[in-house]
């Protein structure tokens, strides 16, 4: 069984793998590996984001009551994310290699910063207050 | 990655880091501006008095007033609580330090007794005011991570350095009598300073922004946990026994650079970067100086031999201190200016289009460009030690690298708060 912190800090690595893949390629002009590289990250992005807004920030909120706390921050700080990656998405289908690389060390800074409150803070505070925390990630494993 | 540590929190006013910054490359255009007025004399000796100006124009002026800006950002992000009232403190040891440094160099080149009283109480007022204010929280329960760890170290060290000064500048106006010769006391005062202050500082800050802007693997814990408090009890037994002690103060430095490059070499992301060039250039320096170091006298051209201590000086201060501080401005600067203003757009989502990106506040070729002065600067550096006749082409090295690195901070300070206008006319729109 695997715990709440745990997957979910492995999938921010995976995700900065894809990343940092992608961002690696677009530097080299290598435009069709950034493509598939970029498109797995913003996939898994998309999937994690929507694992913390549809399920556990609502079992977090449902066990602690904490409406308008860390969550909300981090819903905000999604909806700022998923507008960088749609800039990204023009860049890359632009093939403008400046304004992309401008994006992409925008978009680290963020989600380096995002992570880090979510590891330290967030993840560990849903391990202690949701219950049902490891059925969960084995519901996330088989999706 | 290093996530230990690191928590939600309120970032202090951008404007109080930003005042340290923007002052520090000023202090070098003076210094290069004395080098130029003093001529082929100042290369005489390390103790010549414009040699001295010098170096804490340097140390006082650029490292610490940078490093003391830096540190009111990154303690509240590592360790979870910035000072109290730091706009207060903040204005305080900025004016204070400003004017100390500038007082103690003058009394340095025209010694009188009010610019040193000056000095001395400034200075003590700068440095001890800060020194209470961090340790009052540093002393509280914070998490307890190795750069948390590593700052509490440089923080005493800071202490230890700062109270070395005033024995000596004492020492000058007859105040105080000590058994120790002013040569051990100002090479202790030296060895704290840089070492200490500026190096465990800066091996503590390492473990923390390389794996967070660079996407690398924690350097390995045997180093975060024990390397910075072994390097402050080898400073500690340095106070008795220098000879026998500097050797492995030399290693420990070498043994951080190995770690620093292994863990550099496995980072994610690989595209070229000012910053990174920076640590790598930080970091090779230290291996080289373990060579140097250890290369016996007697297989040196005697020219070299002669001027060895001072050489090795200068590397550590310009190719490793000086160059990480410039790479750390490079990442940091955009950075708080992004991180203030992403902030503020939490609850206007529409404001952020008005943000640029980390780019857009500076340019990689200019921060490239910086790179490239810092290393004819520091080669010309070396080279007017051995032939002091250069003395004129370091001193137009140093302040176009420094009026560069002013400019590229200005513009981005400029851009910072040109957005921070129109995003907060969005959000009261």
């Amino acid at each position: 069984m695997t715990s709440i912190p745990e997957f979910m800090t492995t999938k921010h690595r995976e995700c900065d793998e894809f990343f940092t893949d992608a961002e690696a390629a677009v530097a080299k002009a290598d435009w069709s590996l950034a493509l598939t590289k970029w498109q797995s990250f913003a996939l898994e992005l998309s999937k994690h984001f929507s694992q913390e807004e549809d399920t556990l920030f609502p079992k977090f909120e449902q066990a602690t009551g904490m409406t308008s706390g860390p969550t909300q921050v981090m819903r905000m700080e999604h909806q700022q994310m998923r507008a960088l990656v749609q800039d990204l998405d023009n860049a890359l289908a632009a093939k403008n290699k400046d304004e992309y690389l401008g994006l992409s060390e925008t978009l680290m800074v963020m989600m380096q910063q995002h992570n880090m409150k979510e590891e330290m803070m967030l993840y560990p505070m849903m391990d202690q207050n949701i219950s049902d925390g490891e059925q969960i990630i084995e519901q996330f494993k088989t999706n | 990655m290093n996530i230990n540590g690191l928590s939600f929190n309120a970032l202090p006013p951008i404007d109080l880091p930003f005042r340290f910054f923007l002052t520090a490359p000023l202090f070098v255009i003076l210094c290069a501006l004395l080098i130029l007025f003093s001529g082929e004399t100042l290369w005489i000796s390390r103790w010549h008095p414009y040699m001295l100006a010098l170096t804490h124009g340097f140390t006082l002026g650029f490292l610490s007033m940078v490093m003391m800006g830096a540190l009111l950002q990154l303690l509240p992000v590592i360790g979870g609580i910035g000072i109290t009232k730091p706009r207060k403190i903040t204005y305080f040891c900025h004016t204070s330090l400003v004017l100390g440094t500038l007082c103690l160099m003058a009394n340095f080149i025209w010694p009188n007794t009010v610019l040193g009283f000056s000095s001395l109480i400034l200075l003590v007022c700068s440095l001890g005011t800060y020194f209470i204010a961090f340790t009052l929280v540093l002393l509280k329960k914070l998490s307890q991570g190795d750069s948390i760890i590593g700052f509490r170290l440089a923080m005493t060290a800071l202490l230890i350095v700062l109270l070395m000064g005033v024995i000596l500048l004492s020492q000058r106006f007859e105040l105080l009598e000590f058994s120790h010769t002013g040569k051990e006391l100002t090479n202790n005062h030296a060895l704290f300073g840089l070492a200490g202050w500026g190096s465990i500082l800066i091996i503590s800050v390492s473990f923390q922004v390389i794996p967070m802007f660079h996407v690398a693997p924690s350097f390995p814990k045997i180093i975060s946990h024990y390397l910075p408090s072994f390097l402050f009890f080898l400073l500690v037994l340095s106070i008795f026994k220098p000879t026998v002690v500097a050797p492995f103060i030399v290693l420990t430095h070498g043994v951080f650079a190995l770690s620093l490059l292994f863990v550099i070499s496995k980072r994610k992301r690989k595209i070229p970067d000012s910053t990174i060039r920076f640590w790598q250039l930080a970091a090779f320096t230290l291996v080289g100086l373990n060579i140097f170091y250890f290369i016996p006298d007697k297989y040196l051209p005697s020219h070299v031999a002669q001027q060895k201590t001072l050489l090795i000086a200068c590397c550590y201060l310009y190719f490793y201190l000086m160059a990480v501080i410039q790479g750390m401005l490079l990442k940091i600067l955009p950075f708080l200016s992004y991180t203030h203003l992403q902030q503020k757009c939490l609850m206007n989502f529409a404001a952020m289009q008005a943000i640029p990106h980390m780019h857009e506040f500076l340019n990689k070729k200019h921060a490239q460009w910086l790179f490239y002065l810092h290393i004819a600067t520091g080669g010309i550096l070396l080279l007017t030690l051995m032939m002091p006749s250069t003395y004129w082409l370091l001193s137009l090295l140093l302040f176009t690298e420094f009026s560069w690195l002013l400019y590229l901070m200005s513009k981005t300070v400029r851009l910072y708060f040109a957005t921070l206008t129109k995003v907060n006319l969005s959000v009261n729109a």
